[in-house]
């Protein structure tokens, strides 16, 4: 209130009586008002104010107050400048979407079709050349349209493999870390899974159920959660008992709901680097087990690569342009999933 | 009572000539540090100027990110890697300790100048025994070996109040309690005999016993090896007890500097008169604490003029244009303030700060218009604990944290439970709105039991009745969901609203509630300071519109400043909306003031129980009275005269006499056994 009384009498300067300065705090205005979104108008250099001026009381605004301690800081903008900020990850991805469009168009701009392909006993093993530009099978087929096909097919697979993956292993890991009393089920599961090679089950299910991309595909996602949720689940140990987590349940919140709005955003950037990995990580066991002929599908890298086994010696295209690709999609995946990792952890916010 | 102390008190005017006859011993001069942080330029100390001089304990205080640690932390250049001092220079033994190199440092840093850091449980090698570790120290600054060193290391251990040195020796970390290990560390940086000490909030996250225990030891090893002890801290209740001379810090500037009993009785900062007057020691029960608007400023911004000013509600016009110079108050005191310009008007300073040179560790009285549950002959009971017990393990692992406790709160009080920590208090807080089971006794709501198995509309009864408020405000909102989600989880939960825009409403109108603004809702968690955050956290538990509201140390982990704002938002919830709170603390001059009931709980039980005034005038049970002598009081003459109590366990013989619960007098309750009963209501008059 004095203070307030005082703003309006001029100051006279030296002689100015004593000012009691105890604000009486309850009238005080503390309820910031939305009136004033830009706060105080402040002179912007002291020429424009008279010195008598200067030292007068200024009014006070608790807005003001409220706003001092601002931060603008985002994490994903943060992760999303620290993953630009290398080039060669960038690069690679770019080169990555270039190469995957690429396996579309290829056929369209190629005159022969990959439907229209046929046997040809003239132009077997032909090197590359203005017509064939990657030269011809053993069939005397057009690699090129084989070679992009069969990419098309990997990189699907291997999608499809990689997200299955993670969304059974991030559920799976979700619920294995926060519910006490599933951790000895799951964690029984996991070891009675775990320690039995893996290519015991994949065989033993190709020979039996079926050999199709569908059912392997199928088999690889059965049995490829294992690693995710694991992680998953340990980084649940970490959260779960953290106070907002705490906050929840006092309120009410269901288990589900504390899952998926309290817990799983914090993993995306574990959940992202582990789908980034997944990829490469599907095609290259893709070629495993083409290559040991438990796949029947007619093409894929995989199958190319193993079909290629007999010839590459006297016909090295035949290796070359699959094997090309594959380490152009494994190297990609390989920097980006690294480059993302390192954008995420907020110690490199700097 | 094993060991009562009397300390001199000191004549700080001998001190002050002390000091003028000297030249100091380290000379910061515009000191300018700058961190390079997310691609910006960060200004944490701008151009800050300290003296300090030969034999006196110089006490540095300032809230977080005010730049205390940092600028200390260039007197041991210890500065992380990406920050660097941009401008000025540090004057020390005739060195210029901005430009060591980090060969040169090694003569310096330890031997000379040495550090003793805040968090005992992370300054320690695990690994390692603590003979092993101070060992270490002995022999690289003091040159000793083999045999001599293992004897100038127990001779350490037993000189920092370890007893039974020779079998702690071959002891790792984990073997020791909190203050045992600051104990350690502080062993280590004494061990190399430096000329300085710099003590960076040493007893921050030590129980206040434990705390007067180590400035105690600080203050006794200052005194043999003749150090000059630079101590940072954000309690003016540690700065009361420790400090010859104080300097105020904020937002990277020292804006007050003179001896204690200057800084504490004749500031002359507006941000030092601010700090002192919000102390709730000095608080009227029931009446608003003088609190300080807003936090901080974020010192990424270009700060133009008083970087205070914003806050202030005394700022002059040019305040906002340009940064005042230092002006001498007394030879020894100086301010960085515009008020002190012979321009400015003539001021006096506000009645708070009078208050505290009368400052007597009593209670400044209650406000007579004010509801007080105690004095209610028809008090209602709302929650009722009966003989509860809560266990932590199985078998051989099993922990008994709650051990048999017996209280009830009444409609619209303030209930206190006040314990060290892992006395259990928050375990309580916590069984109450049923996050941690009950292992035995029954917990009643309003006469209904709500414990153990109960139907599911009672269930949503007592989920809507209890809430609570978490100590920690940057833990307890989830970072990844923005305010409006956070705000509004419980009527999500249980739809508690008919439509979308009612639930807005519902929103803005809590957020409006606890001083926020509305369009806050939109924004994440981190756009916040704490004491925005815990304001948060208390709009979410309001919306449920609870009656009882368990607030587990709302204060504790807020900067001095903000501490007023959350109580007066607390006591005046409870005015409007008749709110009931549990008050879970460890620091009882924060209690005096806001509760009207008072419970001290000692490992798990329950010891006294008493009315606030009743238990601060008559504490009955050792460890109150313990806990009591134990409370910093920001008065330099006081807290250094007080007397320190130090509670033994032991002296309880309950082997045949078994000890009971019992109503000494009307509604002050205490434990003990029949002997000790007798006692006790021998001291009271009985």
């Amino acid at each position: 209130m004095a203070a307030k009384k005082e703003r309006k009498k001029t100051v006279q300067e030296l002689e100015a009586p004593v000012v009691n300065l105890n604000v009486n705090y309850d009238t005080v205005d503390t309820e910031p008002k939305k009136e004033r979104p830009m706060g105080r108008e402040y002179p912007k250099s002291r020429n424009k104010m008279p010195e008598k001026q200067l030292f007068e009381f200024a009014e006070y605004h608790p807005q003001d107050a409220e706003r001092t301690g601002y931060s603008n800081y985002s994490y994903w903008k943060s992760v999303w400048a620290n993953f630009v900020k290398n080039k060669a990850a960038v690069t690679m991805l770019c080169v990555f979407i270039v190469l995957f469009i690429f396996t579309f168009v290829a056929e369209w701009i190629s005159p022969y079709k990959l439907k229209e392909l046929q046997q040809n006993n003239n132009e077997i093993f032909l090197l590359p050349s203005s017509e064939h530009w990657f030269g011809t099978t053993q069939a005397g087929k057009d690699y090129w349209v084989i070679t992009w096909y069969a990419t098309r097919v990997s990189i699907g697979l291997a999608a499809m493999v990689a997200v299955g993956q993670i969304v059974v292993g991030t559920i799976i890991g979700l619920i294995w870390g926060y519910v006490r009393k599933l951790d000895r089920l799951f964690t029984e599961i996991y070891n009675l899974i775990d320690n039995i090679p893996t290519i015991i089950y994949m065989t033993l299910i190709a020979l039996m159920v079926g050999q199709s991309v569908g059912i392997m595909a199928v088999a690889m996602i059965a049995f490829g959660w294992l690693g995710t949720a694991r992680n998953v689940r340990n980084l649940v140990f970490m959260y779960r008992d953290r106070e907002y987590n705490l906050a929840s349940r006092c309120l009410g919140t269901r288990l589900f709901r504390i899952l998926f709005k309290n817990i799983f955003p914090y993993l995306i950037s574990v959940i992202v680097l582990r789908l980034t990995l997944a990829i490469p990580g599907t095609i290259a066991y893709e070629t495993t087990l083409s290559y040991l002929g438990l796949i029947s599908e007619e093409y894929s890298l995989g199958i190319l690569l193993r079909n290629s086994r007999d010839y590459f010696l006297r016909f090295p295209h035949m290796l070359v342009f699959p094997a090309i690709i594959v380490s152009i999609i494994t190297i990609t995946f390989y920097l980006v999933g690294n480059a993302f990792s390192d954008a995420c952890d907020p110690r490199n916010h700097v | 009572m094993s060991e009562a102390r009397n300390l001199q008190a000191v004549d700080f005017d001998a001190r002050a000539r002390q000091v003028l006859s000297q030249e100091p011993l380290l000379s910061a001069k515009d000191v300018e540090v700058t961190f390079s942080l997310r691609g910006n330029k960060l200004v944490a100390i701008r151009r800050a100027s300290l003296d300090l001089y030969e034999g006196e304990t110089l006490a540095i205080v300032g809230e977080s990110g005010s730049g205390k640690s940092v600028f200390t932390k260039c007197f041991v250049g210890m500065l992380d890697k990406n920050g660097s001092i941009t401008h000025g220079s540090i004057e020390y033994d005739g060195m210029d300790l901005t430009q060591l190199t980090e060969k040169q440092w090694l003569g310096v840093r330890g031997k000379k100048i040495a550090m003793v850091t805040q968090d005992p449980m992370t300054s320690l090698n695990p690994l390692k025994t603590i003979g092993k570790q101070i060992q270490e120290s002995v022999e690289l600054h003091q040159g000793l070996r083999g045999a001599a060193a293992k004897a100038e290391t127990i001779r350490m251990l037993e000189a920092v109040g370890i007893p039974d040195p020779e079998r702690r020796y071959k002891q790792y970390p984990h073997e020791f309690s909190g203050g045992m290990r600051q104990r350690v560390v502080i062993a280590i940086a004494v061990a190399c005999r430096p000329q300085i000490l710099i003590c960076d909030e040493p007893t921050t996250a030590l129980d206040v016993t434990i705390q007067a225990q180590i400035l105690d030891l600080i203050r006794r090893l200052q005194k043999e090896q003749n150090m000059t002890i630079i101590y940072i801290t954000h309690d003016l209740g540690v700065v009361a007890n420790v400090a010859d001379r104080v300097a105020v810090m904020y937002a990277g500037q020292v804006i007050e500097i003179g001896m204690a009993n200057e800084v504490f009785f004749d500031p002359w900062h507006p941000y030092t008169w601010a700090l002192l007057s919000a102390l709730p020691q000095l608080g009227v029960k029931g009446e608003k604490l003088p609190a300080i608007d807003g936090t901080p400023p974020n010192l990424f911004n270009k700060i133009v003029g008083d970087a205070f000013a914003p806050r202030n509600k005394h700022a002059l016009n040019i305040d906002f244009l340009e940064e005042p110079p230092m002006y001498e108050v007394t030879a020894t005191h100086e301010v960085k303030a515009w008020l002190r310009d012979p321009r400015a008007p003539k001021v006096e300073q506000p009645n708070a700060i009078k208050l505290l040179e009368s400052q007597d560790g009593k209670s400044k009285g209650t406000d007579p218009n004010a509801y007080h549950p105690h004095l209610d002959p028809n008090r209602q009971p709302l929650i009722e604990v009966k003989n509860m017990q809560v266990t932590f393990g199985t078998g051989r692992k099993k922990f008994v944290a709650v051990n048999d406790v017996n209280f009830t709160i009444y409609k619209g009080e303030t209930f206190a439970l006040v314990g060290e920590s892992g006395s259990g208090k928050t375990t309580i807080g916590r069984a109450l709105v049923r996050i941690n089971p009950i292992t035995a006794g029954e917990v009643y709501l309003e006469g209904q039991k709500i414990n153990g198995k109960i139907t599911k509309a009672q269930d949503l009864n007592v989920i809507r009745s209890c809430q609570m408020i978490f100590q920690d405000p940057m833990a307890s909102l989830n970072e990844r969901a923005k305010v409006d989600y956070i705000v509004s989880e419980g009527l999500i939960n249980h739809h508690l609203y008919s439509s979308e825009q009612e639930r807005q409403e519902k929103v803005q109108k809590a957020l409006e509630e606890v001083g926020l603004l509305p369009e806050f809702s939109s924004r994440f968690p981190h756009e916040f300071s704490g004491g925005q955050r815990q304001r948060i956290g208390i709009a979410r538990a309001l919306i449920m519109e609870p009656k009882f509201i368990v607030a587990d140390e709302p204060i504790s982990a807020l900067d001095v400043s903000i501490r007023a704002q959350v109580l007066n938002l607390l006591n005046d919830l409870k005015q409007k909306r008749g709110l009931t709170y549990m008050f879970i603390a460890h620091d009882l001059s924060v209690v005096r003031f806001i509760s009207d009931r008072i419970a001290v709980i000692h490992k798990g039980r329950i010891v006294e129980l008493a009315e606030a005034e009743e238990l601060f005038l008559h504490p009955l049970h050792p460890y109150t009275q313990a806990l009591l002598s134990a409370v910093p009081n920001p008065n330099p003459y006081l807290e250094r005269t007080k007397k320190l109590l130090v509670y033994d366990p032991s002296i309880h013989d309950y082997s045949t006499d078994k000890p009971v619960w019992e109503e000494i007098l009307p509604d002050h309750f205490i434990y003990g056994n029949q002997r000790e009963l007798d006692g006790y209501r021998k001291t009271l008059g009985l």
